[in-house]
């Protein structure tokens, strides 16, 4: 029983690094730009198919791909924001839920259109290799998952807080007129903050692709979970996509262990709605709160 | 309240050219129709209503409720168990489905409502997709055998094509006489004053709370009859299609395309986008959903004020 707890808890864990990898995005555009963004579950989607075809095409191991979904949806999300998303950042924000939704739309059923609903997944010679610590099991392949995804939550705080950019961006989100007075370019700071975002995201998806099944419709799912990391971490504060990442992994980790793995989406759903009715703003309290 | 807002006239020309319009909708069926035109105007007559109730909510207190489809969801699968397991008739399974949806919207609307902006949003959607992953589990959780998991529920073979005709449209009549009510009552100033300013309007003495809920349980009230109306005309339900997102979706975008807060707003949205899609979707069987994407995308971006407020000011263009 011991060890089936620990067992668990390991995996809940390296689960939620990986939570934590693809919803920070998520969380750092809700912060400047107040978008809900409903396409995000997408961007994922697109990184976890570009690892696939380079995969499966050239046969290039899936973390060598990491540079390329990065690149690739970086600038997806940059000309995303610069030409459909600023056209109504200025407008109620149901205009942009619905923008956004327009965007899973059609990028969804374009992947569906291009790939077929096939589901995929990518096997890599090392996929079963695991080691074991005091009885756990760890796998390899989860374990540098894990490690990529801290590393990377960890050095878009740092770009955030330590570079120019990153100022521009928090002066941005503070203040946007002032930040303009002061002359920041707010339509390519906003740009550049969803191709990061997008970028990070679709690096995320490259690591997912090692993890699950990937098919076209996977992106609301993905969306989803991001919501209730970020919600649970607090919106728009960066660390708190570890926390919230952590805090669901390692539930549905338990629900899946103990009770059933269908329960697992019903879990998060009624996690998500609880966090917000009772603490809007995280865990930790550090969330933007309207 | 005091007499401060000058109450707008009644324009009794627009109410002649509507009540025309409704005599002429309730006696079509009997002169002219062919089967699939009254299906397709009994559909419009359905997303008049769905929009409406969204409209009631959303378009006068200015929420955004982004899980709508929840109580349509669960007026469908209220009205499926009621028919099948337990016998009882369509006409009083549709009151149940009704105080059903309300039941459930009182402690939901209680609690989501305390929030603002994009955390109501999200909290509502949150509802919404976990009713439908709660409906997915629920046998397997309990270990009975009433909601079908996602297999869904099969109801009996209904009545006519004319029957549901009449019932969609009584169900439209319904959402916009709460509408017109809304428009021109004591409650409906509090709602648009939400919209406008509410800590103000809290300042004034209304309770903005009470209202809020008031109004939300209403339009889950009127959208779980739709639901049950729904579940007997389709007669097979599954989680998957009547708590699917794009139901909310289009309630969203009839009404931002008709205007939100007005009264025939989801009208002519409903009327307008049902029609569109009924085209495209005999065409272009493969690329309809994108094409679905990219009309949402289009008329968010040209057309933020909607069909109506486009042609007002286009006509201010032309004028000018």
């Amino acid at each position: 029983m011991g060890t089936l707890i620990g067992q668990a808890l390991v995996n809940g864990i390296l689960l939620g690094g990986i939570y934590a990898a693809f919803s920070a995005g998520f969380s750092l555009i809700f912060g400047v730009m107040g978008v809900v963004n409903l396409a995000h579950g997408e961007l994922v989607m697109v990184g976890a198919f570009i690892t696939y075809w380079i995969f499966y095409l050239f046969g290039f191991d899936p973390f060598l791909t990491i540079p390329v979904s990065f690149a690739v949806l970086f600038a997806l999300g940059y000309l995303l924001q610069r030409f459909i998303i600023n056209r109504v950042i200025e407008e109620p924000p149901i205009m942009s839920y619905l923008v956004t939704f327009g965007i899973h739309l059609v990028i969804a059923n374009v992947a569906l259109l291009w790939w077929t609903a096939d589901f995929r997944t990518v096997t890599s010679s090392y996929s079963g290799i695991n080691f074991s610590v005091a009885g756990l099991v760890v796998p390899c392949g989860r374990l540098a998952t894990f490690g990529i995804a801290l590393v990377m939550v960890g050095l878009l705080y740092c770009l955030v807080h330590k570079t120019d950019m990153g100022r521009a961006i928090q002066a941005t989100a503070q203040d946007k007129q002032m930040a303009r007075l002061v002359g920041i370019d707010v339509a390519r700071v906003y740009a550049m903050t969803f191709g990061l975002g997008a970028g990070i995201t679709g690096l995320s998806g490259s690591l997912v692709s090692t993890y699950f099944v990937i098919f076209p419709f996977m992106g609301m799912e993905y969306t989803l979970i991001a919501f209730c990391v970020v919600v649970l971490g607090g919106m728009g504060y960066i660390p708190g996509a570890l926390i919230g990442g952590m805090i669901l992994g390692v539930l549905q980790s338990f629900t899946a262990t103990f009770l059933s793995a269908g329960l697992s989406m019903a879990l998060t759903f009624v996690v998500l709605f609880a966090a917000l009715v009772v603490r809007p703003a995280g865990i930790v309290g550090r969330g933007i709160v309207e | 309240m005091s007499k401060g807002i000058a109450m707008g006239r009644i324009d009794w020309r627009l109410h002649a050219l509507s009540g025309a319009a409704l005599l002429f909708l309730a006696l079509l069926p009997r002169f002219w129709g062919s089967g699939y035109a009254l299906r397709l105007l009994t559909l419009v007559f359905m997303w008049i209503a769905l929009s409406g109730c969204w409209n009631l909510m959303s378009g006068y207190t200015g929420y955004i409720d982004f899980g709508p489809v929840a109580y349509f969801g669960i007026g469908c699968y209220t009205t499926a168990i009621l028919m099948t397991r337990c016998g009882i008739p369509f006409c009083a399974s549709i009151p149940m489905s009704a105080l059903a949806a309300a039941s459930i919207a009182l402690p939901i609307g209680a609690a989501t409502l305390r929030l603002r902006g994009a955390y109501f949003a999200i909290a509502t959607f949150a509802f919404a997709e976990a009713m439908k992953q709660i409906l997915l589990e629920m046998d397997r959780l309990l270990g009975i055998d009433s909601f079908g998991g996602s297999h869904g529920i099969t109801l009996p073979l209904g009545p006519t094509n004319l029957f549901f005709y009449y019932s969609m449209f009584a169900a439209a009549l319904a959402t916009m006489g709460v509408t017109l009510w809304v428009e021109y009552s004591k409650f409906g100033y509090a709602l648009r004053a939400i919209r406008q300013a509410e800590d103000t309007a809290e300042i004034t003495g209304i309770n903005t709370r009470a209202i809020k809920i008031r109004a939300y349980g209403t339009s889950a009230f009127l959208l779980g009859g739709i639901g049950g109306i729904y579940a007997y005309w389709i007669t097979y339900i599954t989680p998957q299609d009547v708590f699917s997102v794009h139901i909310t979706v289009h309630m969203v975008i009839m009404t931002l395309l008709g205007g939100m807060g007005t009264l025939f707003g989801p009208v002519v949205g409903a009327f307008f986008l049902t029609i569109v899609e009924e085209t495209l979707w005999a065409r272009f069987i493969y690329a309809y959903m994108v094409l679905i994407g990219a009309i949402i995308l289009a008329i968010v971006m040209f057309m933020p004020q909607g069909i109506m407020g486009t042609l007002k000011s286009l006509s201010r263009h032309a004028r000018s």
